[in-house]
C-alpha cells in the first residue's frame, strides 16, 4: 500500500461523482469562495482586535491566549481525528459528543487518585485508562453495533457525566502534585508549560495525521470508505481507533484542566460547544473542507482570541457564546452548501 | 416617685437626643464621605462565577451600577458558571492591569492560586462573599450570624427535637461552609435534633428540580407524617424545590429553611400555608455597592477593614408581612420578580 494510492482513495469525492464537469467546477469555485470568505472573516476580526483592543498584540497577552487554548486544543484534535476517520458529514459522519464529559470523568479520576495519596504516574495512567475505556465504549457502539456516532456518543456522554457525578458527588475535588505544579508554574523561553503542551501536542499531531501512512489512511477511510475498503484498508479498525484516540485526548486534556483549576470541578460538559466549534471551523482551512491539524489549531486559537479580544474591548462576555454558536451555524451551513447534495447523503 | 420618674425621663430624653445627634452626625459624615468618593478615570475589573441566581445577579448589578455612579469604568465578566472561563477571564484581566478587581463568589480551591496572582501583579483585590487571605476587603453578610439565626429558628420551630434533611453540596463555597458549621454548632446544644444521614447534595444547574426529587424520595422513604421535620440548605434555591415537594406530598409539617432571600422564597414564607418557614434575606445589591465604595475608599488612600458586613434580615412566618415587603419592593425596582 503506497501513500499515493491512499491519496487517490481519499481525494475529493466530487471527482468520482458522475456529474457534469461544469457543475463540479461551479461547486469547487463556490467552495473556494466560502473558504476564502471564512478565512477573510477570521483575519478581519483579528485585525480589528489588533487595531482596537488595547494590549491585544502584547506578547504576554498572546502567550496567555495560547495557554488558555491548550485544553480546548487537545480536545479539538481528538474531535478532529474522529471527524477525519468517520467522515465530515455532520449527521452521519464521525463525531464524539462524549469528549467533554469524558474529560470531566478523567479529571475526576485523576484528582481522586491523587487525593488518595498515589503518585502522579499512577494518577496519569488511571486517567488515560479511563479516557480510553470511554473511547472504547464509543468504538463498540459505533463500529460494533453500527449505531450512528451522533447518537452513540450522546449516550456515552451521559454515561460519562453520570459516572463523574457518582465519583465526585458533584463536588470540587482538590488536587496538588509535582506534575500539576510544573504545569501551572513551569516555563521555558518565556513560554508557560501549558502553552508548551499545546505547541508540542500540535507538532506531534501534525506529524501523526499529515506525515504518516496511518494518517493518510484515516483520511481515505473518512472520505470514501468503500474505496478505502477496496484498497484493502481495515475500515472498522481505523474508525474504532479514532474514538479510542479521542478518549486519550480527553484524558490528556483532563490533566491540563486539573492543573489549571487546582481541582476537578463539575461542569466540564460545557466545553462541548467550543470543541465542536473548533473542529468544524477548522475545516474551512482545507481545500476539501475536511479537518486538518493546522486548521483545527488555527480555529482553536481564533476562539481563544475571540473571548480575549471581546474582554479587552470591554464587550459583554455574553456575546462570546452567541458569536461562537453563530459561527458554527455559518460554517456548517456554508460547508454543506459548498459540498452540495454530497453532504446530506 | 414622680420626681424620679421625670428625672429618668429627662435622662432618657437627653440620651435619645444625644443618640439622634450622633446618628445624624454619623449620617452627615458618611454622606460627606460618600460625596468624596470617586472612581473617575479608574478601570475596575469585576469577575463573577455566574449570574443565574437572584443573589448573584443583584450583586453583579450593584457593583456595576456603583462603579458607574462613581464615574469609573467597569470591565464586567460573567463566567457563566464555567470555572475554566472564569480563570481565563481573570488571567486576561491581570494582563489588562485594571486599578482594582472585585471578585464575586466561586470555588475557593480553584480561585485561590489566581487571586494570589492578582496580588503578585500588584492589583488591589476586593471580594464579595468570598473570604480569602488575598483580598484587601471582603464585603458580605455576617454569615456567622445568619447561619446561627436560621438554625435557631429551625430548632425553635421543631420544638428542640426531630429530624433534619440537610443539603450540603457546596461546602467548598466559603459562605456555605460558615453557615453549615454554624448550624452544626447550634445543633450541638440540641442532641434531640438529628441530621438524616447521608446528607443530600444540592446541585447547579437544575437546582430546584433536583431538590424537588431528593425531598420527594426522602418523603417516600419515610412515609410516616412527622418523621421528617425540617429541610436546611445554605442558600434558598434548593428551598424552593424542597417546599414544592413537601406541598405536593401533602406533608406540610416538613418546614424548609434557607438563606439569600430570593423574591420567590420570600413570597413562600409570606404565604401562611406554605411549608417555607423562614429565610435569611440578604441585600446582594447593597453588598455589591458597598464593595465598590470600599474600592473607592482604598484608592483614595483611606483605610479599609478586612471585611464589611451588610445587614441581613431573618424573615419568618411571624414577621414576614412586615419584613418581606421591602425586599420584594427592591426586587421589583430592579426588575426581578
Amino acid at each position: 500500500m503506497t501513500a499515493t494510492t491512499m491519496k487517490a482513495a481519499g481525494t475529493d469525492t466530487a471527482q468520482s461523482e458522475k456529474q457534469p464537469r461544469v457543475q463540479n467546477t461551479g461547486k469547487r469555485l463556490g467552495a473556494a469562495a466560502v473558504r476564502l470568505g471564512a478565512i477573510a472573516t477570521f483575519a478581519l476580526i483579528l485585525l480589528y482586535f489588533a487595531l482596537f483592543a488595547p494590549g491585544f498584540l502584547s506578547s504576554f497577552n498572546l502567550i496567555n491566549v495560547v495557554e488558555q487554548s491548550a485544553i480546548l486544543g487537545v480536545l479539538a484534535f481528538g474531535m478532529a481525528v474522529v471527524i477525519i476517520g468517520g467522515g465530515s458529514n455532520v449527521t452521519e459522519g464521525g463525531i464524539d459528543l462524549s469528549i467533554a464529559a469524558n474529560m470531566g470523568l478523567c479529571a475526576a479520576v485523576f484528582a481522586t487518585v491523587l487525593q488518595a495519596g498515589y503518585p502522579d504516574a499512577v494518577a496519569l495512567l488511571a486517567a488515560i485508562a479511563c479516557g480510553i475505556a470511554v473511547g472504547t465504549l464509543n468504538a463498540v457502539a459505533v463500529v460494533g453495533l453500527g449505531i450512528l456516532p451522533l447518537l452513540a456518543s450522546l449516550a456515552v456522554m451521559n454515561i460519562a457525566a453520570g459516572a463523574e457525578l457518582t465519583l465526585t458527588q458533584n463536588t470540587v475535588v482538590g488536587a496538588a502534585s509535582p506534575l500539576l505544579a510544573f504545569l501551572v508554574s513551569g516555563s521555558f523561553l518565556g513560554i508557560s508549560a501549558l502553552a508548551w503542551c499545546l505547541i508540542l501536542f500540535s507538532a506531534i499531531m501534525l506529524v501523526f495525521i499529515h506525515k504518516t501512512t496511518f494518517g493518510l489512511r484515516l483520511y481515505a477511510v473518512g472520505g470514501h470508505p468503500e474505496a478505502a475498503r477496496a484498497a484493502g484498508i481495515n475500515v472498522p479498525l481505523h474508525v474504532g481507533f479514532t474514538y479510542l484516540f479521542s478518549g486519550f485526548c480527553a484524558a490528556i486534556a483532563s490533566v491540563l484542566a486539573v492543573s489549571r483549576l487546582s481541582a476537578s470541578t463539575p461542569g466540564s460538559g460545557e466545553m462541548l460547544l467550543s470543541v465542536l466549534a473548533a473542529a468544524l471551523l477548522g475545516t474551512v482551512f482545507s481545500r476539501r473542507l475536511v479537518p486538518t491539524i493546522g486548521g483545527t489549531l488555527l480555529s482553536v486559537l481564533f476562539i481563544g482570541f475571540l473571548a480575549n479580544g471581546f474582554q479587552l474591548l470591554n464587550v459583554s462576555s455574553y456575546w462570546v457564546n452567541g458569536v461562537q454558536g453563530a459561527l458554527i451555524l455559518l460554517v456548517v451551513a456554508v460547508t454543506s452548501f459548498a459540498r452540495g447534495p454530497e453532504a446530506s447523503r | 416617685m414622680s420626681n424620679k420618674q421625670s428625672r429618668s425621663h429627662g435622662i432618657l430624653k437627653t440620651a435619645a437626643i444625644a443618640l439622634a445627634a450622633a446618628c445624624s452626625l454619623q449620617f452627615v459624615l458618611s454622606a460627606a464621605q460618600a460625596q468624596e468618593l470617586s472612581l473617575k478615570g479608574k478601570r475596575i475589573g469585576v469577575s463573577i462565577v455566574g449570574t443565574d441566581h437572584y443573589w448573584d445577579l443583584m450583586a453583579f448589578r450593584g457593583i456595576q451600577d456603583e462603579i458607574k455612579a462613581l464615574g469609573g469604568e467597569a470591565i464586567a465578566l460573567d463566567a457563566g458558571r464555567k470555572d475554566q472561563q472564569q480563570i481565563a477571564q481573570l488571567q486576561t484581566l491581570i494582563a489588562q492591569k485594571p486599578d482594582a478587581i472585585v471578585e464575586v463568589l466561586g470555588n475557593l480551591e480553584v480561585l485561590n492560586p489566581w487571586l494570589a496572582k492578582i496580588r503578585e501583579a500588584d492589583i488591589p483585590l476586593f471580594t464579595v462573599d468570598t473570604a480569602t487571605p488575598h483580598a484587601i476587603n471582603n464585603t458580605t453578610s455576617n454569615n456567622y450570624n445568619i447561619g446561627a439565626e436560621i438554625a435557631l429558628q429551625m430548632v425553635a420551630d421543631m420544638g428542640g427535637k426531630g429530624n433534619v434533611l440537610v443539603f450540603n453540596g457546596f461546602y467548598s463555597v466559603p459562605v456555605c461552609k460558615i453557615r453549615y458549621d454554624q448550624m452544626k454548632y447550634v445543633l450541638s446544644s440540641f442532641p434531640d435534633v438529628k441530621i438524616v444521614e447521608p446528607e443530600l447534595r444540592d446541585v447547579i444547574p437544575n437546582t430546584v428540580q433536583a431538590a424537588y426529587s431528593n425531598i420527594t424520595d426522602m418523603l417516600t422513604k419515610s412515609p410516616e407524617k412527622g418523621s421528617l421535620n425540617a429541610v436546611w440548605a445554605c442558600w434558598d434555591v434548593p428551598q424552593i424545590g424542597a417546599t414544592q415537594a413537601a406541598e405536593a406530598a401533602g406533608r406540610q409539617e416538613l418546614k424548609t429553611y434557607g438563606i439569600d432571600g430570593s423574591p420567590e422564597v420570600i413570597k413562600m414564607v409570606m404565604d401562611a400555608k406554605s411549608p417555607a418557614a423562614a429565610v435569611a434575606a440578604q441585600q446582594p445589591y447593597e453588598i455589591g455597592k458597598t464593595s465598590v465604595q470600599n474600592v473607592a475608599k482604598f484608592l483614595a488612600g483611606q483605610k479599609v477593614p478586612p471585611f464589611t458586613f451588610v445587614p441581613a434580615v431573618l424573615i419568618n412566618k411571624e414577621n414576614a408581612a412586615v419584613t418581606g415587603k421591602p425586599f420584594l419592593d427592591a426586587a421589583e425596582k430592579a426588575g426581578v420578580k
